[in-house]
């Protein structure tokens, strides 16, 4: 990211053999599940065609699960195949599906959400040491230089709540928690420098809604933000549009978000989405001392209210 | 004896252009990425990365104010858009990814409706390309018949020589006005040998052959295949020199507002929704298929050339990691 | 032509309120005589439950120097809970504007019962100088106005540096 800070540490995080173990774990789970017929699918990683690179893959027979791959390049949070916004997908019947730490919170989410139901699903959970930052280059391993910032603070390595785990930690080191201090940076900023800082970023955004597309959570089927009669806010990639999209979308977001940070990997424009995601999540810990994902609660907090609740701006 | 120009000197034709009121604009560092913008200065200039956006956008903009209406007491007033006051622009340090695909939009604006947006840009633009030295495991323009050092859609064309400096060619008379506007800043050399061009950019495609397939096989299970894991984004046309797709919305209220022109893509499930509540492509991966179709069949059956110059922009950027390169070679395998 | 700013500056104030408390507070004001800036624009809402945050990012982006949300107190609430949802959602969304830049003096939340027309007198008056000090919003102001660089066809910034050359 920025490369002026620190000369960036660049011994592999990750060997072969941790790799390996875990994609042999997810290999025979899914044959076994699959000759079983316990589920329909297997929702996975498989490798893609240029080096260092993975890529979501549906398998519905025993004998394509052996293209299942778990590497540092499954950077994917799977859960969105779950949604209603995939059809087809849910369709297909009993689903099993491999989920990284982070990806487990969005499932229990979804969970929660009454979106998935636990019993009909299988879950893979994979020991997870990080991925790469988008724009990492992949010819190089998984290192302090080309992990992804979420990854830095994960506090989820292992998965809760799987029905199995695939693979084992290795020894982690302390990483610099890069997003908290662009977080403390900008909450230190003045409101207007802050909106300079924002409205430079929303400004390049095309509204390719790459990042609602990939988030497991916007799985509305009509989204406010798409809708033109009445217009809930400009659909047009302009400055003033794309300012109140990110704002709808963080809002809408906010007490659901898992900090998969998918959102934020996917943006060509390489905005930075999840200072907001992880505003928010910080702010409603505060509040109301909740973190989504981490228990599967019945209510989000903007879905619930106590009587005790802080009402000190209000006059 | 081949013109050729320094690297301090193409940044100073840069500077001579704004000072003679040219807008100019190419490469400029955006963040970590660079995007094609209005350059402020020569030094701005970046010569050493594929800007993320493609340059369609000097002619297609993101979003384009059409016409505007207010209602006075007089009634209803529409404005439209004073073309002319659209500036003359030189398009400078262009991938030939990106500048062969001008010559495809052209035919799309130009067809039975003429796009007075696309082509009053068009007809103000001088086109600078350049040839590329790097490439990476994503491109693949020789696949699909272009070369990094191609020239198709460039005015002038700059080729890196092996001693620092570029070669200039040119291929049209707007491309030679250039030239001779600032003839100080371009030399005759001796020593022109050019550098050796990029390489891996991928064996050639056979693309009639993809195209006879893809005549044959609207309905196949491929299609599902492939893009069951397509998330429905706009990231692969938005990216794309060649995707063309847009919206028209207006945008204010009922006593003041603008028509407006943005981008749009078949991968989103509301492009084909129609007002009755019907999609006939419900699922992802038929919007995917008419991706594909578009850009290999379609186009090709009305104007004989193919919506894709190999830039490998949507490979890397696509969120799901759908790799259009490997899909042709799949159908290309396929199509014996 | 030229009064001095302050002078010229009218505040557009939008009040997001609630029918059953806010909006009767109001009422009782204008019944009973009470005197208060002519700023305000009172939106009526069957519930501050129904008050969605777009509501109010749409206010400021068509114009809006100062918001106003106001319904009835905790307890009060004519749908049991409403207003106890949108507390939260109220505290949420004021973190996150903030956040992108909003200053929060221009964003006021009350509780005003059908019996306190004076308070609703106390906070618009509040908020109208508060608003008249503070100046107008430009931030969003200026947003409106601006283009994609793409979609431009003749540029300030551009003329800008044709100059600097
Ligand atoms: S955030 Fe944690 S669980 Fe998620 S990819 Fe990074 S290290 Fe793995
Ligand atoms: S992914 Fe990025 S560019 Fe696309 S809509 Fe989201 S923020 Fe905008
Ligand atoms: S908002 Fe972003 S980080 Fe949060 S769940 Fe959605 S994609 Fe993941
Ligand atoms: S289809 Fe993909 S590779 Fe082809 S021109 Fe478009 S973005 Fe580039
Ligand atoms: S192919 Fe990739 S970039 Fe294109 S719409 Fe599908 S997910 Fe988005």
């Amino acid at each position: 990211m920025n490369k002026s800070a620190q000369k960036l540490d660049v011994t592999p995080l990750v060997d072969e053999s941790y790799c390996a173990a875990a994609t042999q774990a997810i290999r025979c789970e899914a044959t076994r599940l699959l000759t079983e017929g316990t589920v329909a699918a297997v929702i996975g990683y498989q490798a893609g065609r240029r080096k260092g690179t993975a890529m979501p893959t549906i398998v519905s027979s025993p004998e394509k699960a052996a293209e299942l791959i778990f590497s540092s390049a499954c950077v994917n949070n799977l859960a969105l195949y779950l949604t209603k916004a995939k059809k087809e997908v849910r369709g297909k019947g009993r689903l099993a599906i491999v989920a990284k730490g982070c990806d487990m919170r969005a499932l229990a989410g979804l969970i929660a959400e009454s979106q998935v139901k636990r019993d009909e699903l299988v879950i893979i959970g994979v020991a997870c040491a990080g991925v790469y930052a988008s724009g990492a280059d992949r010819a190089a391993p998984l290192t302090n230089a080309t992990i992804a910032r979420k990854c830095r603070e994960c506090v989820v390595h292992l998965p809760e709540g799987a029905d199995l785990l695939a693979g084992s930690l290795p020894q982690q080191p302390m990483l610099t928690p890069l997003e908290s201090q662009e977080l403390a940076r900008l909450e230190a900023l003045t409101p207007a420098g802050r909106w300079a800082f924002w409205k430079e970023h929303f400004s390049r955004c095309v509204r390719c809604m790459a990042c609602r597309q990939v988030c497991p959570f916007c799985y509305c089927e009509q989204c406010l933000c798409d809708r033109n009669r009445p217009q809930a806010l400009e659909s047009t990639p302009r400055p003033a549009g794309n300012m109140a999209w990110h704002i709808v979308r963080a809002m809408h977001l906010a007490g659901r978000c898992a900090g998969c940070a998918e959102c934020e990997r996917v943006c060509p424009m390489d905005i930075p989405l999840n200072l907001l995601n992880r505003k928010m999540a910080k702010e409603l810990k505060e509040l109301y001392g909740y973190e989504a994902g981490l228990q599967p609660q019945e209510k989000g907090p903007l879905a619930e209210y106590k009587d005790t609740d802080d009402q000190s701006f209000i006059k | 004896m081949p013109k050729t120009i320094t690297e301090h000197n193409l940044r100073l034709l840069i500077d001579s252009l704004l000072k003679d009121r040219f807008r100019v604009v190419g490469p400029r560092l955006a963040g970590a990425m660079a995007l094609y913008e209005p350059l402020a200065k020569g030094e701005e200039l970046v010569l050493d990365q594929l800007p993320r956006r493609s340059a369609k956008e000097v002619f297609f903009p993101v979003c384009e104010n059409i016409l505007s209406f207010e209602r006075t007491e007089a009634g209803l007033q529409v404005t439209d858009v004073d073309l002319s006051a659209m500036s003359e622009t030189v398009l400078v340090g262009v991938r030939p990814c990106d500048a062969a695909a001008v010559p495809v939009l052209d035919e799309v604006f130009s067809w039975d409706y003429k796009d007075e947006f696309f082509l009053e840009r068009r007809r103000k633009t001088t086109i600078i390309g350049m040839a590329c030295t790097k490439s990476d495991d994503a491109c693949f323009c020789s696949a699909v018949g272009l070369s990094p050092g191609e020239t198709k859609g460039s005015d002038l064309f700059l080729t890196p020589l092996l001693g620092g400096g570029y070669g200039c060619q040119v291929l049209t008379d707007k491309g030679q006005q250039l030239l001779a506007r600032y003839p100080k800043l371009f030399v005759d050399t001796v020593d022109a040998r050019l550098a050796p061009l990029a390489g891996g950019t991928g064996d050639r495609l056979d693309l009639k052959r993809i195209k006879a397939w893809l005549d044959d096989n609207f309905e196949s299970p491929l299609w599902n295949d492939i893009a069951e894991r397509c998330a429905g984004c706009g990231a692969c046309a938005f990216l794309c020199p060649a995707c063309h797709c847009f919206d028209i919305n207006d945008e204010g209220t009922t006593e003041l507002g603008h028509r407006r022109k943005h981008w749009d893509a078949c991968g989103f499930g509301k492009f084909t929704n129609h007002a009755s509540g019907h999609n006939p492509r419900d699922l992802q991966n038929k919007r995917y298929r008419n991706r594909i179709m578009h850009k290999f069949k379609y186009y090709d059956d009305k104007f004989g050339q193919t919506l894709c110059t190999g830039c490998g922009r949507c490979i890397r950027h696509c969120p799901v990691g759908i790799d259009i390169a490997a899909i042709l070679r799949e159908i290309e395998s396929r199509s014996q | 032509m030229h009064h001095s700013k302050k002078h010229a500056f009218e505040p557009k104030i939008v009040a997001f309120v609630c029918t059953w408390c806010t909006y009767a507070g109001a009422d009782l004001a204008g019944t009973s005589r009470l005197q208060y800036p002519a700023n305000v624009r009172v939106l009526k809402f069957p519930c501050t439950g129904r008050i969605d945050p777009v509501f109010i990012l749409r206010a400021f982006q068509k114009g809006a120097d100062g918001v106003l949300v106001s319904g009835c107190h905790p307890g009060d609430c004519h749908y049991m809970a409403g207003n106890l949802h949108a507390r939260r959602r109220f505290a949420a969304f004021r973190t996150l504007i903030e956040f992108v830049g909003v200053d929060l003096d221009r964003l006021e939340f009350s509780w005003v019962s059908a019996a306190e027309g004076g308070k609703w007198v106390e906070v618009v008056t509040e908020l109208t100088n508060r608003i008249l000090t503070m100046g107008p919003l430009e931030e969003f102001k200026a947003l409106e106005a601006e283009e994609c660089w793409s979609g431009k066809l003749d540029t300030p910034e551009l003329q800008e540096a044709y100059n600097n050359i």
